[in-house]
């Protein structure tokens, strides 16, 4: 079952409670949450840059660029409340720099199919990973939950835009979709704590 | 971020201690006549630092910290360039220390142990963290580390320089400090001139964009 079939829950009134010994804090789950969607704000854009690198001058160029456009105001946002809240942003911004770029030039390099392939797969897993936080946040965070479930909304545009442009045709599509999940699986994973 | 639990009490009684670390030291003794002084009852000091007089210097560099960003943020800093407001940030961080410098000379020595390294570390972080925060910085890429980083080694430099010093108001130390800020100024400087030679490379994605399909 994917979070978007998921029944409709309320969230809770505040946000990590109930919470028993040993859970995180109400400020470590935030600092976990905006460091992680900073990192992959930023990851996001870097492919899409290394897409539009390889890809820019082709027909495909003006939605990459559009996409890559909204990507930038989730990361200057996610940005803002790093520096709001006195959140640490992840070490692994340096690896992320060069990671998300390889990734988006690589599959453009296969094709604009695979590059769209590459973003359907992302933000499936996005799309996921911004429920699960909203669920997780309470009224207490309003704002943010609202931000986030915005986001999530134009990150499932993005991914009805990689399927419209025919990412299915991809050649391989199971294996490097599947590929590319666990990717930013292990990626969510580290940034969270990194 | 390390959090730490911040209290009226804690506070008090840390700072009620601080007379009595030059005879004492940083001991169970002193945190003791500490609480008695602050009215409060000896008996409640593991209640209150469970860690021992570790956790009481934790407790003691995070108020600091603390004051000296209230301190900075009743300045005006707007106008000031970054240097001068980072430097002001030292000036004012050991200001809160002043008039307790065998305080201070005896927590490093406490802190300098081995077994003491991780609150060490803790504090120093919390330290240039706030100092940061403080002095406007909102930075979100990977210079929130260089700049911690930097800026410890600066801080812990100065501190170092600043127990030794005996000069009027500090004055050695300050100018010891805007020498450290200065060295620290070579690294832009080299990574302009870094940045003007890499332009003169050939660049390695003019290569990809001709590689790239058509269509």
């Amino acid at each position: 079952m994917t979070a978007l079939d998921a029944p409709f829950a309320e969230p809770p009134a505040e946000t990590a409670v109930p919470r028993a010994p040993g859970d995180l804090s109400p400020k470590q789950l935030l600092a976990r949450m905006i460091r992680v969607d900073h990192a992959g704000e930023y990851g996001a854009a870097r492919i899409y840059a290394g897409q539009i690198a390889v890809l820019g001058h082709t027909d495909k160029g003006p939605i990459l660029q559009h996409m890559k456009d909204q990507e930038q105001v989730h990361l200057d946002t996610f940005s803002d409340l790093v520096a709001e809240r006195g959140v640490r942003p992840t070490a692994l911004l340096p690896f992320w720099h060069v990671a998300g770029f390889v990734l988006g030039a690589g599959t453009a390099l296969m094709g604009s199919r695979a590059a769209m392939a590459c973003t359907v797969a992302i933000e499936e897993v996005i799309d996921e990973h911004y429920a699960e936080q909203a669920s997780a946040l309470g009224e207490d965070e309003k704002p943010l939950r609202d931000t986030i479930e915005k986001f999530r909304a134009e990150e499932i545009e993005h991914r009805d835009i990689g399927l419209a442009h025919e990412a299915e045709k991809a050649p391989g599509y199971r294996i490097l979709t599947t590929l590319i999940k666990a990717g930013c699986k292990v990626a969510i994973r580290l940034s969270e704590r990194v | 971020m390390a959090e730490i639990e911040r209290s009226p009490e804690r506070d008090a009684a840390v700072t009620a201690t601080l007379p009595h670390v030059p005879l004492d030291g940083w001991t169970r003794r002193a945190l003791k006549a500490g609480l008695k002084d602050a009215g409060m009852d000896p008996r409640d000091l593991d209640l209150l630092f469970p860690g021992g007089p570790v956790e009481a210097i934790e407790v003691w560099c995070d108020l600091a910290d603390r004051q000296m960003a209230e301190d900075l943020a009743r300045e005006e800093l707007a106008g000031m360039k970054l240097r001068a407001r980072v430097a002001r940030a030292v000036m004012g961080r050991l200001d809160r220390l002043r008039g307790n410098k065998e305080a201070v000379g005896r927590a490093l020595a406490l802190l300098a142990l081995p077994q003491n390294a991780p609150i060490a570390a803790r504090t120093a972080f919390r330290t240039v963290d706030t100092i940061w925060r403080a002095v406007g910085d909102r930075s979100s890429d990977f210079s929130w580390y260089t700049k911690r980083a930097s800026l410890g080694a600066v801080y812990g430099a100065t501190l170092l320089y600043w127990l030794n010093d005996d000069s009027e108001d500090d004055a050695r130390t300050a100018e010891f400090l805007d020498r450290r800020i200065e060295g620290l100024m070579v690294i832009p400087k080299a990574r302009a001139r870094l940045k003007e030679a890499a332009a003169r490379l050939p660049d390695p994605f003019g290569l990809i964009r001709r590689l790239r399909p058509a269509g």
